[in-house]
């Protein structure tokens, strides 16, 4: 399938014996902005987890633009194919991408608690978002070769393009926790593009922002779009999500319920159920 | 006010007049007497700057680090004097076999954060302790082995004080202006990033673990280096010098120096050294006195200047170039708060039902 950025097939995750995340099946399409809706609860953070490669999923799949993400480790063809079937070897015989690998590959996430460096200023908190689009190492970076010092100088005009993008070039210079929330979450997104990224997945980014500061954040989440980059966000503030998603997905106690458009969604059945609170299934 | 470029270049000023009294000071006819110490100082400034960049940029505690100043020593003495290596092929094998082992422990161990990386560390320097002591067939046991011999290049030997002096120094700078390099990069923000927010480090595509291993690799690297020109120096290595205690006067001068400096461990490595050496030499009858005051040291620094006590110099010269012309007007209304404030500090010493009377 070409036709979606990512999918996820049968993706379960239980944590002991609470399956949080059971049996979803996504497929997002590309360019499109896509909120994932849900009661407290529902599993949205653990299937972003999932998804940024924070957790390994106890089963299924997830393909990101084409490319599976699980993949055998170099020691899986060492093993002769006997052993494999015999189950008897304890060994993991396949490996998920790690969460950096997945960031260099194109997924980029923001968190909930917005989690910036506290021991770097704004400029430099993006710079770091420019991490996996650059490549000198220490070598390079202890002698200050041509390379490194080229390289530098693009992450620097990379970053305040991202500042600039959020509107928050003027405060580069700054400790980044000295900003108010609604500029840290502003801070965090930008520092989140600065990867490059093909997909960005955005964790409840207007907690705790006040009405001005939520447009702001909209106007930001559309211009993202225009940029050509997916968004899948996770939002409890119905009026936001309603206004940006052209998608949306409504999970419930890790199973997903209902997808659609807002008008088709709010709709829903098992939605309004869901929200409102339902009778018991067997009355 | 200073004209605009010198402010700009004022760093290279300092640079520039560090350099100038390193080269002179160990001339007789300025600060001759005290080459040997600054032989020292150097040596344990190598180790601090590897300290800094493992505890202060990457925040990952190592309370071993003589384990691989130790390695790095005994790796020298032994292959240039038992089997007869040419000391500097030495030196590089022990920096290499000693970053070799760092990175073989780095894995496991940087499975581990915080209070049980500091165990598993604090663990590592006391059997490599023990492993000096015991394998007396090659280290010599608790005596320690003599005889190692001095760095030469040709025909030219490194056999006074003042020759070794400048071949330390050369190191030493080399190795801070490398590290500096490295804090200001790509690389550098790296670390500072894992110290800040590991999960977010991670999200931005930054290899946690391998980042960990490799900084603690170049920071064993560094104490090896440090241990080399150490038995090359004194010619004797034995284990009391690479024992807990060590380790803990390297993490003492990496905290005086300012953890997340680089320069400041000169700074750190010259005050913990000149303390030890020069202004405690008169309390025979008490050997260990300089250990109580290092521990106390350790307390008033993390309660009044968390940030390290040169950072805290810094920042305090800072202020007075901002604010000096205001000085007269702030302390005219300020002034009266300043021994509320020291007050203020003093307090949190003691639990607070000390000194404040107690509710009824």
């Amino acid at each position: 399938m070409s036709g979606t950025i990512l999918e996820t097939k049968g993706l379960t995750k239980a944590f002991g014996g609470l399956v949080a995340v059971d049996n979803v099946d996504l497929a997002i399409e590309p360019g499109r902005i896509t909120a994932i809706i849900g009661p407290n609860g529902a599993g949205k953070t653990s299937l972003f987890n999932l998804i940024a490669g924070v957790y390994r999923p106890t089963s299924g799949d997830i393909i990101f633009n084409g490319r599976s993400l699980k993949y055998a480790p170099w020691y899986a063809k060492a093993i002769p194919p006997k052993l494999k079937q015999q189950k008897l070897l304890k060994v993991r015989l396949e490996r998920h991408a790690p969460a950096h690998k997945r960031t260099a590959l194109g997924i980029a996430r923001t968190f909930q608690h917005v989690n910036l460096f506290g021991n770097m200023s704004v400029l430099e908190n993006i710079m770091t978002g420019q991490h996996p689009r650059s490549k000198y190492g220490f070598f390079a970076a202890a002698l200050r070769l041509p390379k490194a010092r080229r390289e530098e100088e693009m992450i620097n005009l990379n970053a305040m393009k991202y500042l600039n993008m959020v509107g928050l070039g003027k405060h580069s210079g700054k400790n980044a926790l000295s900003l108010p929330l609604g500029q840290q979450k502003l801070l965090s997104i930008a520092r989140a593009m600065a990867t490059e990224p093909k997909l960005i997945l955005l964790d409840e980014p207007g907690a705790g922002l006040n009405a001005l500061e939520k447009r702001e954040l909209s106007d930001l989440i559309k211009r993202i779009r225009e940029m050509g980059i997916t968004v899948i966000l996770v939002e409890h503030d119905m009026p936001l999500v309603m206004g940006i998603a052209e998608w949306i997905i409504v999970l419930d106690s890790g199973r997903k319920i209902a997808e659609g458009t807002a008008a088709q969604v709010q709709k829903d059945k098992k939605v309004i159920a869901a929200y409102l609170g339902e009778e018991t299934e067997d009355a | 006010m200073m004209p605009g470029w010198v402010k700009s270049k004022w760093r290279y000023f300092v640079v520039a007049a560090l350099m100038i009294f390193l080269v002179l000071l160990p001339f007789k006819w300025f600060l001759g007497q005290y080459t040997s110490i600054m032989i020292f100082i150097g040596i344990s400034t190598m180790i601090t700057v590897g300290l800094c960049l493992l505890m202060g940029y990457t925040g990952q505690v190592s309370l071993g680090q003589a384990a691989y100043y130790g390695l790095g020593a005994y790796f020298s003495a032994v292959l240039s004097k038992t089997y007869g290596w040419n000391p500097w092929l030495a030196m590089v094998i022990a920096a290499i076999a000693t970053g070799s082992f760092a990175y073989i422990i780095g894995y496991p161990i940087f499975r581990l954060r915080g209070n049980y990386l500091a165990m598993a560390t604090l663990g590592i320097g006391l059997i490599m302790w023990v492993l000096f002591n015991q394998l007396s067939q090659y280290t010599g046991g608790p005596d320690g082995m003599s005889g190692i011999p001095y760095l030469s290049i040709g025909g030219f030997a490194f056999d006074t004080n003042f020759k070794r002096y400048f071949l330390v120094w050369f190191f030493c700078l080399a190795i801070l202006f490398l590290s500096q390099n490295i804090v200001r990069s790509r690389t550098g923000r790296a670390l500072r990033a894992i110290h800040g927010n590991e999960a977010a480090a991670q999200s931005l595509g930054i290899n946690v673990t391998q980042f960990k291993v490799k900084i603690f690799v170049l920071s064993s690297v560094y104490a090896s280096l440090a241990g080399s020109l150490f038995a090359h120096h004194l010619r004797h290595v034995s284990p009391q010098s690479f024992d807990f205690l060590a380790s803990v006067k390297l993490v003492v001068m990496a905290v005086i120096g300012g953890l997340a400096s680089v320069w400041g461990a000169i700074f750190g490595a010259g005050t913990t050294r000149l303390l030890s050496d020069k202004l405690l030499l008169g309390f025979n009858q008490f050997p260990q006195l300089d250990i109580i005051i290092y521990g106390l040291i350790l307390m008033l620094v993390m309660i009044f200047t968390p940030e390290g006590l040169f950072i805290a110099l810094k920042s305090g010269i800072k202020w007075l170039q901002l604010n000096w012309r205001h000085l007269p007007e702030i302390m005219r209304t300020q002034g009266k708060e300043l021994p509320h404030r020291i007050k203020d500090r003093l307090t949190r010493l003691v639990p607070a039902r000390w000194w404040r009377k107690a509710e009824p």
